[in-house]
């Protein structure tokens, strides 16, 4: 799950991969997209919630990245140089949107935007996709790819470049926050 | 126990936040991709956009030019200091002593450090201590070192009493490295015995994490942190720090509390004082 997996499996073949694309072969970009369409659609799903914006997203990081890629350096491996592209566009996507929703409608209306329909304990997962709606971006992201995506704290450093340091510490104010607005089912954790 | 049956929970409840569908619209969005790419711009490679990029492209290859220019520049010179300080230090002294003269708060500028040759630049910068106003006797200091943090004006400063004498970089990072923990533990102790309410100490706690955290950073890319016990110790040191610095003047009394768990959880001020030996070498 990790891109780190990936990393390994793919960092000689992702060298070879781009440079076909640089080289404008129109088979290379259609596997280049095949490879990584999945975890940046995900991703850019988790960070939306709503399945227009996410297709949105995943287009706009993909359009960048072959408009891009001739300046990629190598610094960083191509999944995470891709996934950075994606959480960047979805973040300065979303909000723009907000503020158009703001603009547009009343807040209520908004926050039940992306809400996907969910089975068992509807109240428990309600309040928490609420909590975490309203986290800081820095804290919904890192929260969203440790705990939800189940990205490690190299690989966000990577992505959002950041200190793994600086990682944990959001995680860990995420979680807290989390802990508070969820104190209702404290009894559920406890035991 | 609490902490992890609340993070297994967490994780496992999270997994209905914003749940993408179990398939890809794969098919969809490559036509999507190659619509809006084929009704834009032409792409050229390696070098961004299509025709608005290349209209703007003179101007901002030649701000890109003046950029590098002025980066270049800049690195020369600090290079050249750096390596002009570097070899001076040895000829100059074997010690690290730095023992001035009492200094009048209106001198700002001064630092132990610029009296001494031997120690390197780190060892300098964690010599010099922001902490606002007011003054304080660090709790870290006993043995045959006293060092007092006092301030007035603009930045602080640090007086010291004793001595180390063993030359050479490996032991100047040994004692940068001890300051620099004794400091963390002072800053640490501060933490928690300052008032709840007391929103200015927060702010000079703050600035003084600050600056211990950009010297934290510095050590561990040091061979400091070649040492297996030293290093976790500093990536403890370094959350616990960032905690600190986010610390926003109107934070509530629950952020302080999370500081503090982190503190107890993972005992750094038992393993910090562990770290920093008595006598005559620490903090001086």
């Amino acid at each position: 799950m990790g891109l780190l997996a990936y990393e390994s499996r793919s960092s000689v073949n992702d060298i070879e991969l781009i440079t076909r694309v640089v080289a404008g072969d129109a088979a290379a970009e259609r596997e280049l997209y095949e490879t990584y369409v999945d975890r940046i659609y995900r991703l850019t799903f988790r960070l939306a919630g709503d399945d227009e914006l996410a297709r949105d997203f995943t287009q706009a990081t993909f359009i960048r990245a072959f408009e891009k890629i001739g300046s990629f350096r190598g610094e960083s491996s191509l999944s995470t140089w891709l996934h950075s592209i994606g959480v960047s566009v979805s973040l300065n996507g979303l909000r723009k949107t907000k503020r158009l929703r703001n603009r547009e409608a009343p807040m209520e209306e908004g926050l039940t935007v992306g809400a996907v329909p969910v089975e068992a304990e509807p109240d428990l997962k309600e309040k928490l996709a609420r909590a975490i709606d309203s986290l800081s971006d820095k804290y919904r992201t890192v929260f969203v790819m440790h705990d939800v995506e189940g990205y490690t704290h190299d690989e966000i450093s990577g992505t959002l470049n950041i200190p793994v340091g600086t990682s944990k510490s959001h995680l860990f104010q995420a979680r807290s926050k989390l802990r508070v607005a969820l104190a209702d089912f404290a009894p559920e954790w406890a035991s | 126990m609490t902490e992890d049956n609340f993070e297994e929970f967490l994780k496992k409840a999270a997994q209905s936040y914003n749940a993408p569908p179990a398939r890809t619209p794969r098919e969809d969005m490559w036509s999507a991709i190659q619509a809006q790419r084929a009704a834009g711009p032409r792409v050229v490679y390696g070098g961004g956009g299509g025709s608005a990029t290349r209209e703007s492209s003179g101007r901002r290859f030649g701000s890109k030019i003046w950029l590098g220019a002025a980066a270049a520049a800049v690195l020369f010179l600090v290079t050249g200091v750096g390596i002009g300080r570097w070899t001076a230090s040895p000829g100059s002294t074997t010690s690290v002593t730095a023992a001035g003269p009492p200094q009048t708060p209106s001198s700002p500028d001064s630092t132990p450090g610029r009296s001494t040759g031997a120690v390197p630049e780190l060892g300098r910068a964690v010599a010099s201590t922001g902490m606002g106003a007011g003054a304080q006797t660090s709790p870290a200091s006993t043995g045959g070192a006293r060092e007092t943090i006092a301030n007035g004006g603009n930045g602080g400063r640090v007086a010291r009493d004793g001595s180390s004498t063993n030359p050479g970089s490996s032991s100047a990072y040994q004692i940068t490295a001890v300051r620099h923990l004794s400091e963390a533990e002072a800053l640490l102790t501060s933490f928690r015995t300052r008032t709840t309410t007391d929103q200015q100490m927060d702010a000079q706690l703050g600035s003084w994490a600050r600056d211990l955290l950009s010297k934290t950073r510095l050590l561990l890319d040091s061979p400091v942190a070649n040492d297996p016990q030293r290093r976790p110790l500093l990536e403890d040191l370094e959350l616990v720090l960032v905690q600190i610095v986010q610390l926003s003047p109107g934070s509530t009394p629950q952020d302080r509390e999370l500081i503090e768990k982190t503190l107890q959880q993972d005992h750094v001020m038992t393993r910090l004082r562990t770290a920093i030996p008595a006598g005559p070498q620490r903090g001086s």
